[in-house]
């Protein structure tokens, strides 16, 4: 059945495929944020780069919080969000942030001012706060995926994909960002990391793709929206051709220009914005039941 | 322990959305907000072209994914098996209706209540004192009327239902309307590849 032969009921009252519309805009650039600020500590943290770590930590810290509250219905209770890590991914993640904020802030105060301080850049003290904030770290750049994997009801979310392409996009913005503020020294060094990580952004788009076209009718359909409407240009042109080709192309042609860097995390950082707000676009309910003897799901 | 269920009979039902209404009268639900609804389906073709109704509504499941995704523990089965959003304790972060397979979770907005039901603005003596039940920004769904369940009476969609299309009772008690029901006609959840164990069934 091709995409345009499917029923898609939307807030009608007819037996179909409807399209996920509880996460918003709002919680994409929430998702964004916290996945761009996450990666850009991280990197920034392996290559001791105090202003990316502050960017980082300022992204994580001001745009997350933001979005996600101007997203949630009850905004003055949401420190309950932190109630139930037992059991939901929102509360980990929210419980990994505040301790990612609170190590990473304490982390860079230990560096910038650990001599006025008394504290040696190589003692214990220090070294475990740069551990700490690089495990909950993790835990901010990976968790949202996870949040959206735990939910069988969206099947094209409901996939191991998720977490992994939070995790690659993160690591992916931060060294792109993270190319453009540390020294050319150190951007050079990190030109060749880049490219297998954009190759490995390419083989994670064809294995969801794969996955969702093979996987429940529901999943099928959300690739279907991606691949044969006007979601198409969208991901093809900006996600894929932009986000991904355009800044390993450059990246390979002139791995040592600072302008080349620029552009490059720029075009990354739009491909990804894309890809966040698109994977909630596409997100669609299986019909409930059909009883409909002809009904072919696919 | 009982576990409160319903059963949808797909022969009985015609449609007439009597229970839809109940249930909006019941719960004083602003407009555009459904507990529960009545889909359609047509199919095939002319001279065999058919239409069948096929009732929603809050599956109550054992295995609920909603009660699992939610961070504030506001979400919450009681003893009887009845699926219930603690107002007080909802954030309104939405992750329970995007963890629900059946799309039956329903945000209300602070801007459902200022419309009014007739779309004047106006709000009526009826809604003014039905509203205030809800808590703007916060998540609402089906209850089965868990104030009349617990007072010995069915959902008010139920006993609305001039076709006895909805069976309501203990699917625990074998003697039970759809208990009986489901044995007896071999009832089926909706979406069972979810694994989620619904407490509503439909017979055909």
């Amino acid at each position: 059945m091709a995409i345009t032969d499917k029923v898609f009921s939307g807030d009608t009252l007819r037996v179909g495929y409807r399209f996920q519309r509880h996460w918003d805009n709002s919680m994409a650039y929430a998702f964004f944020f916290a996945e761009v600020g996450g990666g850009l500590f991280f990197v920034s943290l392996l290559l001791n780069s105090v202003m990316g770590m502050v960017l980082g930590l300022i992204m994580v810290s001001t745009g997350k919080p933001y979005f996600h509250l101007a997203h949630m219905g009850v905004p003055t209770k949401a420190w309950r969000a932190m109630l139930r890590p037992d059991r939901s991914w929102i509360s980990r993640g929210l419980l990994g942030l505040g301790a990612m904020i609170g190590t990473g802030v304490l982390y860079v105060i230990a560096l910038s001012f650990g001599d006025q301080l008394g504290i040696a850049a190589d003692s214990g003290l220090v070294w475990l706060l740069k551990v700490s904030s690089a495990v909950f770290c993790l835990v901010v750049m990976s968790y949202q995926g996870f949040a959206m994997s735990h939910s069988s009801a969206i099947s094209i979310w409901n996939s191991a994909i998720m977490p992994m392409s939070s995790l690659l996009y993160s690591l992916t913005i931060g060294v792109a960002v993270a190319m453009v503020i540390v020294s050319d020294d150190q951007a050079n060094s990190l030109a060749g990391t880049q490219l297998l990580l954009f190759m490995g952004l390419g083989i994670m788009h064809l294995m969801f793709l794969h996955g969702g076209w093979h996987g429940s009718p529901g999943a099928k359909t959300s690739v279907e929206l991606l691949l044969q409407t006007l979601y198409t240009k969208w991901y093809l042109g900006l996600v894929i051709a932009i986000g991904i080709i355009l800044p390993a192309l450059l990246l390979w042609a002139m791995p040592g220009s600072k302008v080349v860097a620029i552009i490059a995390a720029a075009s990354t950082l739009a491909g990804f914005l894309a890809w966040r707000i698109l994977i909630f676009k596409i997100g669609v309910y299986e019909p409930i039941m059909s009883m409909n003897p002809f009904h072919t799901a696919n | 322990m009982a576990k409160m269920g319903m059963v949808f009979d797909l022969k009985a039902c015609i449609g007439c959305n009597a229970c839809v209404i109940a249930c909006k009268q019941e719960n004083s639900l602003p407009d555009g907000v459904f507990f529960t609804k009545t889909l359609s389906e047509e199919y095939g073709v002319f001279p065999m072209a058919n239409r069948v109704y096929i009732p929603t509504i809050c599956n109550h499941c054992e295995d609920a994914p909603c009660e699992k995704v939610c961070p504030s523990g506001a979400t919450y089965t009681r003893e009887d098996g009845i699926v219930m959003v603690d107002d007080d304790k909802c954030i309104g972060c939405s992750s329970c209706s995007v963890a629900c397979p059946y799309d039956q979770r329903t945000q209300m907005d602070a801007e459902n209540f200022l419309k009014g039901l007739f779309g004047t603005g106006e709000i009526t003596p009826f809604e003014e004192q039905g509203y205030g039940r809800y808590t703007p920004g916060t998540v609402t769904k089906c209850d089965f009327c868990s104030q009349r369940v617990d007072v010995g009476l069915d959902p008010a969609c139920v006993v609305t239902c001039p076709t006895n299309a909805r069976i309501f009772g203990d699917l625990d008690n074998p003697d039970s309307a759809p208990a009986k029901m489901i044995r007896e006609r071999h009832g089926r959840p909706p979406m069972p590849e979810k694994n989620t164990k619904p407490k509503v069934f439909y017979v055909n």
